[in-house]
Parts: structure tokens; C-alpha cells; sequence
């Protein structure tokens, strides 16, 4: 059973035609196409740039991005594991951020969102919805959700 | 004397609770289970069922508060309604062996076991099956988030 708000947000996900797929330890991650700026090498962070929790940062269009680094199960990291390649910028008018990652790709076809289970949906679950992908599961969020757990990953840490 | 079928599942090598017969959808042995990250350690997969992700929860696990190992992992996926009249939804159970079906009838109710101490969380009654107490699940609640 799923709540009206849950209901709501998945039919604005179901509506969405392109995505994007963010590879991250193995694990994709799809976001709304619309909300990835540009694709940046890892060469273009300045890892004298830091915000708390980031591990440097991008200069793009004027401004300086704080680069992130997130584990497969979207753990903020301080460091850089090997198999990072690209740098999307991520950007939905309210955060900007980039998001180092394995490999982003493009969705060539609509995925179908399906809701996530309420029986796993834990209160700050970044997961939007389900998709089935032809190598396996793929998790939809956006970048607010990522925002958000970013933001709160340094009160976690300290406790 | 009312009397109805159930399913008696194994929930592990020694859980015992039961569905009633019309709640058991499908039985897979050996499914493909798929790993969703950030979700409850109880309810960390799901399976592919219709086309449909169904999350594969492990019962087991939430009553005794820790991870199953589980050698030949089998699922049953069931039904229920969250309320009458509603289309049915589902889920799936990871379940240690074939499913038993057996008769209930009124005279067998008893009380939940006390070990695990959370079995009442989880079940709307209990039978007494020979000298083991066989709670009943009740899935609408498992399955809509009443365990988090």
C-alpha cells in the first residue's frame, strides 16, 4: 500500500521519457535526464575546492560545483575508489552538485517506474521508484533526494 | 465447528506460520533475488514476478533480529488485500521448505508463542498444530510497511 504522496510522485516519475543511468560501485542509479547538466572528467576537480563532505570541486558556467563522491548504497565518501570515471553535474534549479561515478549513460528507452515496495521503504529512503533494466534492478532518485542525504550524511557522522 | 485450509510455511529450519489457503499465489524455487540498497535488513531483495517487483522478505530474520543464511532459498508469493474489496497486491516470503497444507478448525486456537517475543506484531491469530503453536500472518500488515 503506498500513500498519496508516494502515488503522486511515482506518476511524475512514470511521465518522465529519458534517464539517465549513474553507475555507482556497480549499482545504478537512474535520475531524471533533464536534471544532468553536463558530463565533466574527473582531470576538471580541483581537490583544493572542498565543502564538507566533498572531495573537491568543478568550475562550470561561472561557478565553482562541490564534487561528491557516494558508495553503491549512497554513502558519502571522502575518498576516491578505483573504477570512477566521470563527473556529471547534477542540477535541478534548487542544488547543484557534481556526483563522481563509474560510468553515466543514457537510458535508450522509457523505463517503466514501479513503486518501491512500502514494506522497504525506510523515512529517509532516497528511492523514488524501481526499474527493471535489461542487466538487472535500477533505483530511481533525484538530485534533491541525493541533496538531502548529502546534507545529512555529516550530522549521521558525527553522531 | 467452522473449519478452513491453511498453509503451513517454514520460515526457517524451526518458524513455523500460516497463511490461509487462498493467500498463496505462487511457489519459486530458486528465484532470482535482487539487492535494493538503503532498505530494511529483512527486506533487502525483491523478486521479478508478472513483470512486477515484489519485495522478498525474510520473517525469519525480523523475528529473531538478525541475518538468515539460507542454503536453498525458496519463495512463496501472496496475496492480500488492504482492505475488502480491494485488488489483491503481493508480496513474497522467503520460506526454508515447501509449503504443508493442513485444516484449521476453531477448537485449535491458542496462544502465540513467547519465543520471539514479536510474534504478535505479525500475526492476527494462532493454532495449535500437534504440541506447536502456528501463528497466523497477517500479510496486509507485513506487507504495507506495518513492520518498519
Amino acid at each position: 500500500m503506498n500513500g498519496p504522496t508516494q502515488t503522486t510522485a511515482l506518476a511524475d516519475l512514470q511521465a518522465i521519457r529519458a534517464f539517465a543511468v549513474l553507475t555507482l560501485d556497480g549499482r545504478k542509479w537512474l535520475l531524471p535526464q533533464a536534471e544532468v547538466q553536463a558530463l565533466e572528467s574527473l582531470l576538471d576537480i580541483d581537490r583544493e575546492v572542498k565543502i564538507p563532505g566533498s572531495i573537491g570541486a568543478v568550475a562550470f558556467a561561472g561557478e565553482w560545483w562541490p564534487v561528491y563522491c557516494l558508495s553503491g548504497e549512497l554513502q558519502v565518501l571522502s575518498h576516491l575508489p578505483d573504477g570512477r570515471r566521470a563527473c556529471p553535474l547534477l542540477d535541478n534549479g534548487a542544488d547543484r552538485f557534481g556526483l563522481v561515478c563509474d560510468q553515466v549513460e543514457t537510458l535508450a528507452a522509457a523505463p517503466r517506474p514501479q513503486p518501491l515496495p512500502a514494506c522497504m521503504t525506510l523515512p529517509d529512503s532516497p528511492i523514488q521508484a524501481l526499474v527493471l533494466l535489461n542487466d538487472g534492478l535500477g533505483c530511481v532518485t533525484t538530485t534533491e533526494h541525493l541533496a538531502a542525504l548529502i546534507a545529512a550524511a555529516p550530522e549521521k557522522a558525527d553522531g | 465447528m467452522a473449519e478452513s485450509a491453511a498453509w503451513v510455511l517454514a520460515l526457517d529450519h524451526q518458524l513455523r506460520a500460516a497463511v490461509g489457503e487462498r493467500e498463496l499465489a505462487h511457489l519459486i524455487e530458486v528465484p532470482i533475488l535482487l539487492d535494493v540498497p538503503r532498505s530494511p535488513p529483512y527486506c533487502r531483495q525483491v523478486l521479478v514476478w508478472n513483470d512486477t517487483v515484489l519485495p522478498a522478505m525474510d520473517l525469519a530474520a525480523w523475528l529473531r533480529r538478525q541475518p538468515m543464511q539460507r542454503q536453498q532459498p525458496l519463495a512463496g508469493v501472496f496475496a492480500y488485500q488492504t482492505r475488502p474489496g480491494a485488488d489483491p497486491e503481493y508480496g513474497a516470503l522467503l520460506l526454508s521448505g515447501i509449503p504443508t497444507r493442513t485444516r484449521v478448525d476453531d477448537e485449535q486456537v491458542c496462544a502465540l508463542p513467547k519465543q520471539p517475543n514479536h510474534w504478535q506484531s505479525l500475526a492476527i491469530s494462532c493454532f495449535r498444530q500437534g504440541d506447536q503453536p502456528i501463528p497466523i500472518l497477517d500479510l496486509a500488515h507485513i506487507f504495507s510497511g506495518g513492520l518498519l
